[in-house]
């Protein structure tokens, strides 16, 4: 197996509670890992943890075969995205999807011709001049992928992306996620609490609790798992449907 | 159709009540023996200003001075309380430096002054415009501090880690992002800085012991010696620059009210 992504041991707590304890994994490349957990498990804290954001109390974290420990996040190749797209305010569309290529001082024709491909993409065409203030969430959403991937992360680290968005938007994004993942061959993490969307985004699945970290080595056995919640949720459907068949009766 | 009456007459009066105390000062630096009972000034001419312009009166170097001072004052506030005011807002003790930076205003100017200026006796300090720079930067850095603790919320965090995990230093942060986004509050932390500076008097009578001559101490001065003519045009001269600087930017300024 490529293991593109090794974390060994990862710990980190807050004032001596422990938050992560002996969070270990590897992620092969253009894979999608979907972490399922509930609100203030440590997800968000795993995921700063791997950007550089937080600094860890212990473990080891490589990519690419470089040991990440210790480095800036800027100097990373990782991309951390939370819940809300946080567009820069003073800047529009195409400017906000351009901004790491300005930070790195890329030429314009390239920047142009990257940012015209991307946008295409993520279907913003018609939107480049509007400010974010401008934008629907799910545009805004779309213009914060843009932004991330333009600059071609080793790594993205999405922290429930779509948890403010309505049902159908949402449900758009994430086919919209699933679609520009292939097509850029992205390698991403992404984290939710909703059961539904780890099935529909990863191609691994893990499940973090009390700090702890469950990798499953296929789709089945993270539906079989009773604590991931799979079983009770068909269990559920399926009384709803023999209800309503008896209702009908 | 009386309460749209009422407004209007309402509106009016705050107008008047606003406006007059400038169209007022103008006119009485304007006037020329102007004495009870009239209650208009029997002539107008421009010899009070020819005064002030003359350099013989020392307005023009005062008015100078002051603009100096405040510009001076506004700019070292704003951008060290701004600095100031980020690593305050990250700290566990946020609140003990929060209640440190509002010790200046718990005493008067006056009072700031007469604390000071023992130690810029011996400073060396006393008498100069570097003084008087020193002594208004401590109350406006404060005020400074205070006024942009509000802007360093959450969200401005997550985006300084936006732009770190997209590859921005700390300079491309502060340059591309910080700045531009903090360029309205900025904008209205210098204008209230400056005018906390050029309105004062206490400090600067204090520190600058007479030497450092700015238009509010013209303005008392010649009050003092009943020129109320020159008074008045060195009041106007007081009020006007504020005046324009708001009205520069009030899309601005009044956005934030």
């Amino acid at each position: 197996m490529n293991t593109f992504l090794r974390v060994e041991n990862l710990a980190k707590a807050f004032r001596g509670e422990s938050v992560l304890r002996g969070v270990s994994f590897g992620l092969e490349s253009h894979r999608t890992l979907s972490v399922l957990g509930r609100s203030g498990c440590g997800k968000t804290t795993l995921l700063k943890s791997l950007a550089g954001l937080l600094e860890i109390d212990g473990g080891e974290i490589s990519l690419q075969g470089h040991r990440l420990n210790g480095l800036r996040p800027q100097h990373r190749n990782v991309v951390y995205l939370c819940q809300e797209p946080l567009l820069f305010p003073h800047l529009d569309v195409w400017e906000n999807v351009v901004f790491g290529l300005r930070l790195r001082g890329v030429a314009e024709t390239e920047l142009r011709t990257r940012a015209e491909e991307l946008i295409q993409s993520l279907e913003l065409a018609a939107h480049t001049r509007k400010m974010p203030a401008q934008l629907s969430g799910g545009q805004r959403q779309r213009a914060a992928f843009g932004r991330a991937l333009i600059v071609q992360p080793a790594l993205l680290l999405l922290d429930e992306p779509f948890s403010n968005l309505d049902p159908e938007i949402r449900a758009a994004m994430q086919q919209l996620f699933k679609r520009v993942a292939r097509q850029f061959a992205i390698t991403s993490i992404f984290v939710t609490h909703d059961l539904k969307e780890s099935l529909l985004m990863g191609d691994r699945f893990a499940h973090l609790a009390e700090g702890r970290l469950h990798v499953y080595e296929t789709r089945e056995e993270f539906i079989a798992d009773p604590l991931t919640g799979v079983g009770r949720e068909i269990e559920f459907w399926n009384s709803i449907r023999s209800e309503a068949m008896y209702a009908g009766v | 159709m009386w309460p749209k009456l009422a407004r209007r007459i309402f509106a009016a009066a705050l107008s008047a009540a606003c406006v007059f105390p400038l169209g007022y000062l103008l006119v009485l630096s304007w006037a020329r023996d102007w004495s009870f009972p009239h209650i208009l000034p029997p002539r107008l001419d421009a010899s009070v200003w020819s005064r002030v312009w003359d350099g013989g009166s020392g307005i023009g170097a005062s008015l100078a001075t002051t603009a100096g001072i405040a510009a001076t004052v506004a700019l070292l506030a704003t951008f060290s309380g701004f600095l100031t005011s980020r690593v305050i807002a990250r700290h566990p003790h946020r609140s003990r430096f929060v209640f440190l930076a509002h010790v200046p205003f718990a005493m008067s100017p006056v009072i700031l002054g007469t604390c000071l200026l023992y130690l810029f006796i011996r400073l060396g300090l006393a008498g100069h415009i570097g003084g008087v720079v020193a002594g208004q930067f401590i109350f406006s850095y404060g005020y400074s501090v205070i006024l942009f603790l509000g802007f360093w919320n959450e969200r401005i965090h997550a985006l300084e880690e936006l732009v770190f995990t997209l590859g921005g230093s700390r300079r491309q942060m502060f340059a591309r992002v910080l700045l531009p986004i903090a360029k309205p509050m900025l904008l209205v932390g210098f204008f209230q800085t400056f005018l906390l500076s050029w309105f004062d008097y206490g400090l600067t009578i204090m520190l600058g012991s007479g030497r450092v001559v700015t238009l509010t101490m013209k303005v008392y001065a010649y009050i003092a010696a009943a020129d109320f003519y020159l008074a008045a045009a060195c009041a106007t001269l007081l009020i006007l620059p504020p005046l324009a600087m708001l009205l520069l930017n009030r899309r601005l300024l009044l956005a934030r009210i």
